[in-house]
């Protein structure tokens, strides 16, 4: 199957202009955010800010929405709109959301009302919102799509799952395209977990190739591809395959590996074995923040190489094993990317991009 | 492939109903309703509930509930199917839940609240809980493995999932159903938008008031004929189609024409390569609110004809949310193989509104397939068709 649009939602803006900035301009530093309750204390995170969404339309829209359905509905109209494929809303389109933590922001501001207000006396909009698949359900209502319609969850790999469970939706004819997207968010109770369970980066820089010790900035965003079996009218590049475990081309040339090394394992050691001197190595976390569905950001990244045969220069790199990098930006015959993401538990997926 | 290429040789289930099919028939042949005031947490309201009453000591988890009943079906379903030992096949796992999918700890709320800190206990056991995931390393699952959160049609599209991976040869068996736990969040959020029935629902009732929150879990085994065939195993049972769609029209309310579970439907039969003439009955979300089962009513007879034999089996178990669609699709499996289906409990009085009745009483079914269908929040639809053959 082939990406055929995108759309992407970070810190750095919305579409893909605005990551392909980001791409070329480098690592920034993130936002300090207030940790609530505790006076003068920050933490970082690389946050979206919706005010600088310069198209208000679907915002308008979208005004009891809470921030994961906006950031997923702008993210999936960007990806159509982004394909260029004239009338791409009156085609059979699919939808599978991936998720790691879903609405977790609603669900404690639900929490809130209980413990506020007692059982009696919630606010139905504020559950209704808090339901994992509502960011789905306004991406349907808002671009009227009437395919089938996944919300789906996993701490590992969830976005990749996604994208094989879209391959075998293409394959099978349930739909013409899918969206397929990853979506997550931010909030305090997040950040005071990953506060205790991970080690937040002290300069504010995820270091993908210190591997351990690693350190993390959590983040948020979503990310959207449309994918088809066709074309269309601009491809970005082929998905080639989507390999959970054993890979059998493991050792086949690649252009380029892209790992998903974000901080959020506390041991990343397991990519080091992917790792070869003859293949230049990015990661892209460090523009976004650490987040579940990363790799999806890395994957949107290595779709825009091929489509501009341009390779962008890793944006943290910090090299204490000597991996060989991605140190510059620079023109490139590039025919493949390898996308590689691994879990502290011996799990994972490898993902192949193709040139069209 | 063929529509009778992916079989289901165990089912597991567990709900208010009973612990086991066996259990579950029994109540169904009883019209044992057995619903209660919340137990399991403190609540100001009273709106009676469908617990399960005692989950198997084996399968007790602290602070995992969701996952305790997916795991006591799970094993049922592995069971039936004769499959002590996976290491033979590639197994998917996929269920759905709603539950399970929050990190909604109360306790672990306050206290973030009021002191800004918190034990992690609970964070662990929702990071360590996610029921697919969960499971699959419990198994140690080579094949692919997701967690559907469809609101409430989440188990019937985790047993569409299975389909469509099992088409795809992703994998040669999958673990296929739903769980969820009767929780505080979803009984304030349900009461709060106002169609919790303080009595016992009444699905397709003339007087309906509501729905009742139930809890379980539902699980079928779905595997590769082929692979069946060489363990010398028949369940008879297959699953023919899956069809879902979306309304793309509100975030709480049914289409008013049935857009999309019509097309779900008609997905679904299609897959399945039959007409609407061969379901031998339907077993339908039936939650038991004014607009759900209007909507339903509507379309199950433009679709299957006025003489469908149709039931909700809500009013045995309450809506059980994520694990509703994975629980009565192994319902209407059983009753495939059984021959007959249960009254559809807290009907008593035809609404002119709705073109069809369920049954009234427990009845024969003709027909080699039945239909389970989900409606849930956010406009998504879902449908499966579930054959029976004469064996292999």
């Amino acid at each position: 199957m082939n990406i055929l649009g995108m759309g992407i939602l970070s810190t750095r803006g919305l579409g893909v202009a605005a990551w392909e900035n980001a791409l070329n301009e480098g690592w920034r530093a993130p936002s300090a955010i207030g940790i609530p309750g505790e006076p003068g204390g920050q933490r970082s995170a690389y946050l979206v800010d919706l005010d600088t969404v310069a198209d208000r339309t679907l915002l308008k829209k979208l005004r009891r929405a809470d921030k994961l359905s906006k950031i997923s509905v702008l993210a999936a109209a960007d990806a159509l709109a982004d394909s260029g494929i004239p009338e791409i809303g009156r085609k059979k389109i699919g939808i599978i959301l991936a998720t790691a933590f879903g609405a977790h922001v609603t669900t404690f501001g639900f929490l809130d009302d209980i413990l506020d207000y007692g059982d009696e006396q919630v606010s139905p909009t504020t559950f209704s919102n808090s339901v994992h698949n509502a960011a789905v359900s306004y991406v349907t209502s808002t671009l009227n799509l009437q395919g089938p319609t996944l919300t789906v969850t996993r701490f590992s790999f969830p976005f990749h799952c996604a994208l094989q469970l879209a391959q075998a939706w293409l394959d099978q004819g349930r739909c013409d395209h899918v969206l397929v997207g990853g979506a997550d968010l931010y909030g305090d109770v997040l950040g005071y977990v990953c506060d205790l369970k991970l080690t937040p980066a002290r300069d504010g820089r995820i270091q993908p190739f210190s591997f351990q010790p690693t350190c993390q900035v959590p983040g948020e965003g979503a990310v959207f591809f449309l994918l088809g079996r066709g074309e269309g009218a601009a491809p970005y590049c082929r998905l080639t395959a989507v390999r959970f475990g054993e890979d059998a081309d493991r050792d086949a040339p690649a252009d380029l590996n892209l790992i998903d090394a974000d901080g959020i394992s506390p041991d990343e050691s397991a990519y080091r074995a992917w790792l070869s001197q003859g293949t230049p190595t990015a990661a892209y976390a460090p523009l976004v923040g650490s987040m579940m569905i990363g790799g999806a950001f890395n994957l949107a990244a290595g779709a825009l190489m091929l489509r501009r045969q341009t390779l962008f220069a890793t944006p943290v790199q910090d090299n204490p094993h000597g991996v060989k990098l991605q140190t510059e930006t620079r023109q490139v015959s590039i025919a493949s990317i390898r996308s590689i993401g691994c879990n502290c538990l011996g799990e994972q997926v490898v993902t192949y991009l193709g040139r069209i | 492939m063929t529509t009778d290429d992916i079989l289901i040789t165990g089912l597991g289930v567990i709900s208010a109903a009973g612990n086991g099919l066996a259990e579950t028939l029994a109540s169904f042949e009883r019209g044992s309703r057995n619903a209660a005031a919340v137990s399991l947490f403190p609540t100001t309201m009273h709106y009676p509930v469908f617990e399960v009453r005692q989950i198997p000591r084996d399968y007790q988890l602290e602070g995992q509930r969701t996952l305790s009943l997916a795991l006591a079906a799970v094993d049922q379903a592995l069971e039936e199917a004769g499959l002590a030992d996976l290491s033979h096949c590639r197994v998917g796992v996929c269920l759905g839940t709603t539950v399970a999918s929050q990190l909604n700890d109360l306790d672990f709320y306050r206290s973030y609240r009021e002191r800004g800190e918190a034990p992690l206990t609970s964070v662990d056991r929702y990071l360590e809980g996610n029921l697919a995931e969960n499971l699959a390393r419990r198994l140690k699952a080579r094949g692919p493995v997701l967690t559907v959160v469809n609101a409430c049609s989440s188990g019937t599209d985790a047993i569409g999932v299975a389909l469509s991976w099992l088409k795809s040869d992703l994998c040669d068996l999958v673990i296929a159903g739903g769980a969820d736990e009767l929780n505080h969040v979803p009984y304030c959020g349900f009461a709060s938008l106002g169609i919790l029935n303080p009595g016992l629902c009444a699905p397709f009732d003339r007087d309906r008031q509501g729905l009742n929150l139930g809890e379980g879990a539902g699980v079928m085994i779905l595997e590769k004929k082929s692979l069946a065939l060489r363990r010398g195993k028949s369940a008879g049972l297959f699953l023919a189609g899956y069809g879902s769609m979306c309304d793309a029209y509100h975030l709480t309310a049914p289409s008013p024409e049935g857009v999309g579970l019509k097309a779900s439907l008609v997905a679904a039969l299609a897959e399945a390569g039959i007409g609407a003439a061969q379901v031998g009955f339907v077993n339908a979300h039936g939650t038991g609110t004014h607009d759900n089962d209007l909507v339903e009513g509507k379309v199950l007879a433009e679709i299957f004809g006025p003489g469908l034999k149709m039931l909700s089996t809500k009013g045995f178990t309450g809506h059980t949310l994520g694990a509703a669609g994975g629980i009565e699709a192994v319902f209407s499996a059983a009753a495939l193989r059984e021959g007959w289906i249960p009254a559809s409990a807290g009907f008593a009085t035809a609404d002119q509104a709705i073109p069809l009745t369920p049954v009234r009483e427990q009845s024969a079914i003709d027909g080699a397939y039945a239909v389970s269908t989900s409606l849930a929040f956010g406009g998504n639809n879902a449908a499966v068709v579930i054959g029976q053959g004469v064996g292999l």
